[in-house]
This record gives C-alpha cells, sequence and structure tokens, in this order.
C-alpha cells in the first residue's frame, strides 16, 4: 500500500513558503514545529499527519506552554487512586459490602466555544466531561460549573446577557435530558471576562475500585488479538479544529468563521450510551467473561487523539482504516474524520473474539441505529505490537509514524516578567449606615443568590441529593445506594483577587474549595484545577500563569490531608486553558478555579447554612484582618478593587477546617457557613435567610470581640478566611474544647433569636437590624433585576 | 413479605428515560418488584407484569412534543391494551405523564383523543432565563383517596412537599369546560399549594402555571394516574430538604445524625403504597 501522495514538502520549501503552504490548508503550527514533525517521522509528512500534529501539539492537547509548571502541583497522596494522566482522575471513597469505592473527578473548560456559541458551547462541555468520568467505567452521578461572566451592566452588557443566558440554557438542556444532577457551581461577574467569559465543568462518577476502565490497550493485547471499536455518532466535520480553536486569541471579527469548530451536543444519544444503559451493559459483559477492556473519550482532537493516546499508554501500536469509520457525511477528507471533534463517540479496546458481542450490545440490544440516524458501534482497526500508529483511508496510507512520536507532544519554556499591582488601598470613612451598606453588598450580582441560575439545572435527578445548590457552599450526594457515606463537591475561584495577586488568588481558591466542602460536615480529600489565564507567550501573562500554580501547589501543599502530617490534599486531575486574551490584548483576570471533593462517613450528619432554631450559640472561627482588597464591599461601595487581598495563614486554615468537620461530626453543629464574598456580615445575613430566604430564625451578635482592631465596617466585610458556626444549645462547652484541642480560638458573636431579623451590634452601638424579608428583597431577586 | 405476594411491575424505558432507577428503588421499596423495561424488548413480555410506572426523562428528545413519539412506539400500544382491556394499573410521571396525556389515556374522558396537552411553563417573571424549573413544591391531594390507584393510602387533603423538574408541565386544555368536567368528576388528583395547603395561581405556589394548580390528574376509572412532580424523588425521607418549613422538613431535622431514620418513608412513598395496594387487590391470589 502506498503513502500518500498530498506531501507537504518541509524538507525544500522555504519558511516563508512553508508558512503559506500550511495557512492554506489551515494547519496553526509553526515553521519550526512543521520541521520539527519531518526529523521525527523521518520524511516530509503528509497532509494528514500535518493535521494530525496540528491538533495533537495545540495548547489544549498538548500542554506545551504549562507542562513544565505543573509539575509543581502535589499529585500523590495515600488517597490517590489514579493521578492526573488519563481522562479522569480517581479518589478513594468509601468501603461498602467489602468493596472499595472511589470517585472519579475530571474538570475541564469550554471557554472559546461559549464564547461565540453559548448555547453549544456550554452543552458540549458537560458532554465531554462526562465522557471523561463515564469512561473510567465510572457511573456519573454530579456535575458543577464554574462561570464567569463580564460586567452585566457595563459596556459590553448586552452581550453578557446573551451569553448568560445561552450558557445557562446550554447547560440546563444537555445536563437535564442526560441525567445527571447539578450539584453547584459559582458565578463572578468581572468586566475582564466581557471579550472572553470562563465556562468550566467538573463531573464526578463512583466506582469500585476492581471496575476501573483504564484510558489505554490492555497488556493482555500481549497475548491475544484486540481491535479497536468506534461507538457512537456518526463522525461528520462538526467541530474540525476545535482544540486548535481552543489555543487562540479570539478574534471578534474571526467569530463567525470559528463557529464551525464549536461541536454540536446530543444528549439523547449520550443518554443510550452513557447513563446506566450501553456502556455499563458492554463492561458488565466484560466483566462477566473476565475480559479486560480499554476505553476511551473522544474529545479535543478527534479520533487522530482517542486512538493515538490509548495505544501509546498501554504501549501499542495501532492500525486504523478510515473506510471503516461510519461517517454522517459524503465525500469528507482523511484529516477530517481525523480530527473532527464530532461528540458522543468512544474508543474501546476490546479482544478480537469479543467484539461481535459489543458490537451485538450497541447496535441491537440498545438499538443504537434506530436511536440515532447513521450512530453505531463499528471496529476500526486493530492493535499492533509495532508501536506504529498507522492510519488507511482506501488504497492509501494516510499516516505512518511513530505512535510515541505523534503522543508525546512538544514543550515550551516560556519567559516570566512579574509585574505590579499599582492600585492603593481606598481611604474612607465608615459608612453612616451599615445596614443600607449590608443590603447594597447583598443584592451586588457577586453576592446575590444564584437561584435565578441553579433553578433550571435538574438537581434531583437519580434522587440521591442530600445538599442541593443554594442549601450550603457545597453539594452534596449519596450516590452509592444502601451506603451511608457521601460526596460533596464546591468550586471556587475569585477572579478579583487574582486580578490583585494571582498567587493568592490560586491560594484562596485552595482554601475556599475547602471550607465549603468542611462546612457541611465532609473532610476535603481532593483536589481539581482548571487554569484558565491569558496569552503564554506574553511574560507578565505566563507570570501570572506561574504565580497562580504556585498558589495552588503551596495551599494544597500546606492544608494536609486530614489525619497526616505534610501530606498535601492532592490535585488528581485538571486542564489548562490558555489564550483566554481578546484580540484588543487584554486577558482575563487570572482565574485558578478549583474543586474539592470531600467525603461524609454518613450523610445524615450534613449540615445546611439556616440557621435551625432559637437560643442556640453563634460561633466566630477565623480572625478579621485588614484584606478588603477585591472585596464585594469595596464593589459595592464603588471603592475599586483595593491591595489587601485575603491571604492563607495554613497553619490556622488547617486547624479550622478541621475543627469545624470534627465538630459537625460530633453532632455539636446545627448550621455552618464559611466566610468568604462580603464577609462575617454576609454569612450571618445568608444563614437567617437560607436558601429560599425564607429563614424564620435570627441572630443577635455583638463584633466587638471580633474587631481585631479593625473598624467595625471593616470588621463586617473584610473576606478574612473563617467560619460562623450555630453550635446547638448545650454544646458550647464541648465545642470551645474541641476547638481548643484543634489550638482554634472561636469567638462567641451571641445567639440564634426568635423573630427573624439579624441585629449586630458593636459593644453600645447597633450596627444592623434587619429583617429576613428585607434582606431577601435584595438578596433572592437581584440576579434577575440585573440581567434583564 | 413473601416473594409471590409482591406485585410485578415493568418501570417503562425509552432512549432519553433517566429516572428509571430512582423509580425502580422507591417503588421497590414499597413491596413491589420491578424491572426496567426496555423500550425494543418484546411488547408481548410486557403482558406479564401486574402494573406499569412510565417514568421521567426526555423520551426521544422531547422531539416535536414531550411524549409524543413514545406513544407511536409498540411497547405503549401494547400499554394501552393492558390497561384499557385488562385494567391493568399505570402510573406516569413527569415524562411519563407527558406520554400518558399524548396517548389520550389521561384525562381519558373520551379515551385515546388527545384532550389536554401539557404545555411549556408559564414564564415567571423572576425566572426569565430559561423554561425549565426544579424546585421543591407543596402539592396537595384533590381527590377522594379512594378515587384513584396511586392515592389509596393519602389522607384526605394530605399535604405533600415534592420535587418538580421539568420545562413542560402545564396542564391545560382547549377543550371548553373540561376543567368543570374533571372537577365535577374527581379526576383532578393533586393541586400546587402552598405549605398550609392554599390553592392559589401565584408562581410561588403553582410553578408552571397549570390550569386550576393541576399537578396529576387520573383517568375516568381511576386506574390511570398522570403527574408531573417526582414522588421517586420524595420516597424517603432523607430526600427531603431540612428548610422547607412545614412538619417534613421538621421531621427530616429530628432525624440528624441518624442515618437509619432517614430511611423511613418520605412524603411521596404513599403514591407507590397505594400502586402496590391496588395490584394486590387486582392480582388473583
Amino acid at each position: 500500500m502506498a503513502l500518500d501522495e498530498r506531501q507537504i514538502a518541509v524538507s525544500q520549501l522555504s519558511d516563508d513558503e512553508l508558512e503559506q503552504v500550511m495557512a492554506e490548508h489551515g494547519v496553526g503550527l509553526t515553521v519550526g514545529e512543521a520541521r520539527r514533525i519531518a526529523e521525527l517521522i523521518g520524511r516530509d509528512p503528509t497532509l494528514v499527519e500535518l493535521h494530525i500534529f496540528n491538533v495533537e501539539w495545540s495548547e489544549h492537547c498538548s500542554y506545551k506552554s504549562s507542562k513544565a509548571s505543573l509539575r509543581m502541583l502535589p499529585t500523590d497522596a495515600p488517597n490517590v487512586i489514579l493521578g492526573p494522566q488519563e481522562d479522569a482522575g480517581i479518589v478513594f471513597f468509601t468501603e461498602h459490602e467489602g468493596k472499595r469505592y472511589g470517585v472519579v473527578m475530571a474538570h475541564e473548560s469550554h471557554n472559546h466555544p461559549s464564547q461565540i456559541l453559548p448555547n453549544e458551547g456550554a452543552a458540549t462541555g458537560i458532554g465531554g466531561i462526562v465522557r471523561d468520568v463515564d469512561c473510567m467505567g465510572a457511573r456519573v452521578f454530579g456535575t458543577a460549573d464554574p462561570l464567569r461572566f463580564g460586567d452585566p451592566q457595563g459596556e459590553h452588557a448586552e452581550r453578557t446577557r446573551w451569553i448568560v443566558t445561552g450558557v445557562v440554557e446550554g447547560i440546563w438542556q444537555y445536563g437535564n435530558a442526560l441525567g445527571v444532577p447539578n450539584l453547584g457551581g459559582d458565578i463572578y461577574f468581572d468586566e475582564t471576562f466581557d471579550d472572553n467569559c470562563l465556562v468550566n465543568v467538573v463531573a464526578l462518577g463512583v466506582v469500585a475500585e476492581e471496575d476501573i476502565i483504564h484510558s489505554a490497550v490492555p497488556q493482555q493485547a500481549h497475548d491475544e488479538p484486540y481491535v479497536i471499536i468506534l461507538v457512537g455518532k456518526p463522525t461528520d466535520d462538526s467541530g474540525f479544529g476545535g482544540s486548535a480553536f481552543a489555543s487562540k486569541i479570539l478574534d471578534e471579527e474571526e467569530q463567525a468563521e470559528d463557529r464551525g469548530a464549536v461541536q454540536v451536543p446530543d444528549p439523547f444519544l449520550k443518554n443510550v450510551l452513557a447513563m446506566r444503559k450501553a456502556n455499563e451493559a458492554v463492561r458488565e459483559a466484560a466483566k462477566e467473561k473476565g475480559i479486560v477492556i480499554g476505553m476511551k473519550d473522544i474529545g479535543g482532537g478527534g479520533l487522530a487523539c482517542g486512538t493515538s493516546e490509548i495505544a501509546a499508554a498501554g504501549g501499542f501500536g495501532v492500525d486504523i482504516n478510515l473506510e471503516e469509520v461510519h461517517v454522517g457525511l459524503e465525500g469528507l477528507l482523511p484529516e477530517t474524520i481525523m480530527c473532527a471533534e464530532t461528540q458522543e463517540r468512544y474508543v474501546i479496546a476490546v479482544p478480537e473474539h469479543f467484539a461481535d458481542e459489543v458490537l451485538e450490545i450497541y447496535n441491537q440490544q440498545w438499538d443504537l441505529l434506530n436511536v440515532y440516524e447513521g450512530a453505531c458501534a463499528r471496529v476500526i482497526g486493530r492493535v499492533t505490537e509495532d508501536p506504529t500508529y498507522t492510519v488507511r483511508f482506501g488504497d492509501t496510507i494516510v499516516t505512518q509514524a511513530p505512535v510515541e512520536a505523534v503522543t508525546s507532544g512538544i514543550s515550551y519554556e516560556r519567559e516570566e516578567q512579574p509585574r505590579e499591582w499599582s492600585e492603593p488601598e481606598p481611604q474612607f470613612d465608615q459608612p453612616e449606615d451599615l445596614a443600607d451598606a449590608l443590603l447594597k453588598v447583598l443584592g451586588s450580582p457577586n453576592v446575590c443568590s444564584r437561584e435565578y441560575v441553579y433553578r433550571a439545572y435538574d438537581s434531583e435527578v437519580q434522587g440521591n441529593a442530600v445538599l442541593r445548590p443554594g442549601e450550603s457552599g457545597a453539594g452534596v450526594s449519596r450516590p452509592l445506594e444502601g451506603c451511608d457515606a457521601a460526596v460533596a463537591l464546591s468550586v471556587d475561584g475569585n477572579p478579583k483577587y487574582g486580578r490583585i495577586d494571582p498567587y493568592w488568588g490560586g491560594a484562596t481558591a485552595v482554601a475556599e474549595a475547602m471550607r465549603n466542602v468542611a462546612c457541611v460536615g465532609a473532610v476535603p480529600q481532593a483536589l481539581t484545577d482548571c487554569l484558565n489565564f491569558g496569552n503564554p507567550e506574553k511574560p507578565e501573562q505566563f507570570w501570572e500563569f506561574r504565580q497562580g500554580v504556585r498558589g495552588v501547589a503551596d495551599a494544597a501543599s500546606n492544608l494536609w490531608l486530614k489525619g497526616y502530617e505534610q501530606t498535601p490534599v492532592p490535585v488528581i486531575s485538571g486542564n489548562v486553558s490558555l489564550y483566554n486574551e481578546s484580540a484588543s490584548g487584554s486577558s482575563v483576570a487570572p482565574s485558578p478555579i478549583i474543586a474539592c471533593v470531600g467525603v461524609l462517613d454518613d450523610y445524615s450528619k450534613a449540615v445546611t447554612t439556616q440557621f435551625k432554631q432559637p437560643g442556640d450559640a453563634i460561633y466566630l472561627l477565623g480572625e478579621r484582618k485588614d484584606e478588603l482588597g477585591g472585596s464585594a464591599y469595596y464593589e459595592a461601595l464603588g471603592l475599586g478593587l483595593g491591595a489587601n487581598v485575603p491571604q492563607v495563614d495554613w497553619e490556622a486554615e488547617r486547624a479550622r477546617i478541621y475543627a469545624v468537620t470534627d465538630a459537625i461530626d460530633e453532632g455539636l453543629v446545627a448550621a455552618c457557613q464559611d466566610i468568604s464574598d462580603g464577609g462575617l456580615a454576609v454569612a450571618l445575613a445568608e444563614m437567617c435567610m437560607g436558601p429560599f430566604g425564607r429563614g424564620d430564625v435570627g441572630a443577635d451578635v455583638d463584633i466587638e470581640e471580633a474587631l481585631g482592631g479593625l473598624r467595625p465596617d471593616k470588621a463586617l466585610f473584610t473576606e478574612s478566611s473563617g467560619f460562623v458556626v450555630e453550635v446547638r444549645r448545650g454544646s458550647e462547652e464541648r465545642f470551645e474544647a474541641l476547638c481548643a484541642e484543634h489550638g482554634v480560638e472561636p469567638i462567641r458573636l451571641g445567639e440564634t433569636s426568635e423573630d427573624a431579623e439579624l441585629e449586630i451590634e458593636c459593644g453600645d452601638d447597633d450596627l444592623v437590624d434587619l429583617s429576613v424579608e428585607v434582606m431577601a428583597e435584595e438578596w433572592t431577586n437581584a440576579l434577575s433585576r440585573i440581567l434583564s | 413479605m413473601l416473594e409471590a405476594s409482591k406485585p410485578r411491575v415493568a418501570i417503562v424505558q425509552f432512549p432519553g428515560s433517566n429516572c428509571e432507577w430512582e423509580t425502580k428503588r422507591a417503588a421497590e421499596a414499597a413491596g413491589m418488584t420491578c424491572d426496567v423495561f426496555r423500550w425494543n424488548i418484546d411488547p408481548e413480555v410486557l403482558a406479564s407484569y401486574d402494573g406499569y410506572v412510565v417514568g421521567g426523562g426526555f423520551s426521544y428528545q422531547d422531539r416535536v412534543r414531550s411524549g409524543v413519539i413514545a406513544t407511536k412506539e409498540p411497547i405503549v400500544g401494547r400499554l394501552m391494551d393492558e390497561v384499557l382491556e385488562r385494567g391493568k394499573p399505570v402510573i406516569g410521571i413527569c415524562n411519563g405523564a407527558q406520554v400518558l396525556v399524548e396517548a389520550g389515556l389521561i384525562p381519558g374522558v373520551s379515551t385515546g383523543n388527545v384532550e389536554m396537552a401539557l404545555a411549556p411553563n408559564r414564564p415567571d417573571p423572576a425566572h426569565r432565563i430559561a423554561g425549565f424549573c426544579c424546585r421543591w413544591v407543596f402539592i396537595k391531594l384533590a381527590c377522594d383517596p379512594e378515587r384513584c390507584v396511586a392515592t389509596t393510602r393519602l389522607e384526605p387533603g394530605e399535604i405533600i412537599p415534592i420535587p418538580i423538574a421539568h420545562g413542560e408541565g402545564r396542564f391545560t386544555t382547549r377543550q371548553e369546560g373540561l376543567v368543570e368536567r374533571l372537577q365535577a368528576n374527581d379526576q383532578i388528583v393533586f393541586q400546587y399549594c402552598d405549605a398550609e395547603g392554599n390553592v392559589e395561581d401565584r408562581p410561588e405556589i403553582n410553578p408552571n402555571g397549570a390550569v386550576a394548580n393541576i399537578a396529576g390528574v387520573c383517568s375516568p376509572d381511576g386506574r390511570v394516574m398522570a403527574m408531573m412532580p417526582h414522588p421517586e424523588r420524595a420516597s424517603f425521607l432523607g430526600q427531603v430538604p431540612t428548610d422547607l418549613g412545614g412538619p417534613w422538613s421538621r421531621r427530616r431535622r429530628e432525624a440528624y445524625g441518624d442515618a437509619r431514620a432517614l430511611e423511613a418513608p418520605g412524603p411521596g412513598r404513599p403514591i407507590f403504597d397505594s400502586l402496590r395496594e391496588a395490584l394486590l387487590a387486582s392480582v388473583p391470589a
């Protein structure tokens, strides 16, 4: 069989000519990269090969700018079952009926697509992340969406609202139809996202350790022939160039033509594949027969990435015949079939003798042929001992290269240049009316209730919800039938902090995610990160990236795993999204977004935010410091960002987190809230209002003991880390003793009260006296007002 | 209980169904034996079951209208035969309710004709971002408990906290006088209400704007019942949120720290208990 004649004469063309030829073919590689490819494969590359390297060497697939920095992240801990080397990470969850179970965790971004086609961009984000978790052999039981949008009241307000609406619709239309409950998420608005929204998505699954499927051709392929099956939607040209597109700067002029790079979602087909249906039937059949299979989601980089990586991960080669690929369009070129990012597809490596049964399960038993036009499972190639990546199309070989050369990628050393933050801390007098200030903060875009959005997400499907969005800082689900253990999930990352100081932006994101998980009573077990930054080729923006990673790494390393010393809460999976920069050269706020998974051994102990009964003690954990930089208070008063960004005191943070989880485990706590946006004042207000703004228990507190030398308004609104805890009447002494054991000094602020009112005093001064009704009026409906 | 005395129920599964497993769990907790019954299994086999639940999801992608494609499938044809000719009971939940309405089984005043629709939710001024709404609401039993196979184990006028999750759940009709007729015939099974049981047409109370606050309707003979809220997601005490207010949230709070106590029946369980009772009464011993 002959090699494809469509070769690019890399060895003969001048730099200019080569650049032109590549541009004509839509290949974004540099001239240097093209010459390197010719070296790697020992001849001029075919056009298909060039396209394959184009996606494999995109920032999105190869992490070429970020790889070296990511080594800073601590990824190993005693509870890690699978670190960040496959489609998703796995952390130990619980033992149940003699089996060890893990939580599978993946975290991705779909930023670029969501900016230009919000609905499809956000929907395919969910689709991809669910495949990542599903293909590990897990049942997917939850998603969360950290979202960052532009200023909804600023210069581009109209476009921002269009994007918000489209993204939220994309999330619900896909996630709800699929049948995966939403466990939470967060939303920030900041003008640096005007030209580049961030749409991150996290998915969780549960799997018995013995049932984990790896994204690799199994070692059994040394002993018997294995084949590669492609299952799912027929391949078309959608998403062709998607990964390369995700790695470029967004230019408004080009958005119309970029739309073709956005994939087309189909939750209906995915439901039949992933949600305890066809894929699970295949895995069960394999397990029953003692057959080991490998499975991989086809996402960024399409069939090229999927087939080469599954082979390389097992140390094998693969021989693919593109004529066997089921396609949805006539006349597709081989490079399109290889690199299109058509959704709802997987590749599976199975023993040849088992292949017919797998095809029968998909095509007949689960009726794929009738469920979706053109969808099916087909054998498209075979695994080879020889570690060569061969792709055939008709009677030509369109790709033949060492598989390692295809998958090992490249890396770049980028320059970093520190940038100074020049904005000073604002000077201003304490406002006369702090109740009014609190209402302003409660009604501000970054603090107000998110119900307007999360109400569109199905948080109840699967029937395992323990705590839903709004009920607490973390969503809690009980994914294993008959097992009392539950999983808590929180996502965090305050872009205002990142703008002032990317290091503390990263560190506080980790700490806050852990606090949010802790305040429901769950012990933090693992983290994922999605690192959303600007252009790595610009030294100041690359410095922001490096600082963000350092902050995440230091926090994860220094906030130890419970029960261990000097042992991190591990980062088990993650993603990097760079080039979040508009053509005008402005980049997004440095946004390391963190997801934290925690485990509650007994779901019946999960606590919510809302105050439960009058006469309970209210405690503050965590000293108030002059850390109002980037605060919701400054924003609401129009004081700019300031400079004193909250920092993390590793030892104190650790002590508070584990004091809280232990106190909840002992049953001392009736309600708990972590202190973040809006500070102590907002935490107290939210505990009075509850998730629906209908709380019937108030609070009487005096903050004099908590001032820490600060002016009362600063003490109330500073975003220094901490918790507010409602301790059950009669448990105060035990709670204080437990805190002391952890080296934490709780400050007793006051008591819960019978009238649904928040009364805050400072010594003899009355600072705030607001009813739940008045606060809820500002807080509950603000987002709908802001977005319409 | 002996296995032999457990009625057998098929949970009908379409491509796009997504509530089949929690529905099975809830129905089994009420003492029934359930199979998830895939759409392309021989419809004849469906005849071997004592009763049916058509559950939630997005069958056939909600193409054309929610529920309508499923009604063209042989499996629903067979289901209708079992219901109409052999009087077997069936409950439709959410998308299942949409299927039963599109099949003409609900309200079934003239059987087989589509007399009602589950229209897109009424836009809520405070919730314009999307048509879908997922939240806990209250419904009350509006009919005589003996009226319908799904309500015999409920108290007259019982108030039930329960979640909804749908984009097209507004019971409506173009037939003049139909609602009055359903009222006269006591076919309106559940109505949206507040925590105290007041039935008012306000968005906080009537989340989708259904005519007469209708959340559930039964057939004239009471053997078929369709409801939009999800009783399977409110079948265990542990599924009830702690902060809704009312006696169920109070009970949930009182069970704090006691995982076994949270396994007690939830507010939606009596609907499945009632189905079981109806099946035991109709199954020959």
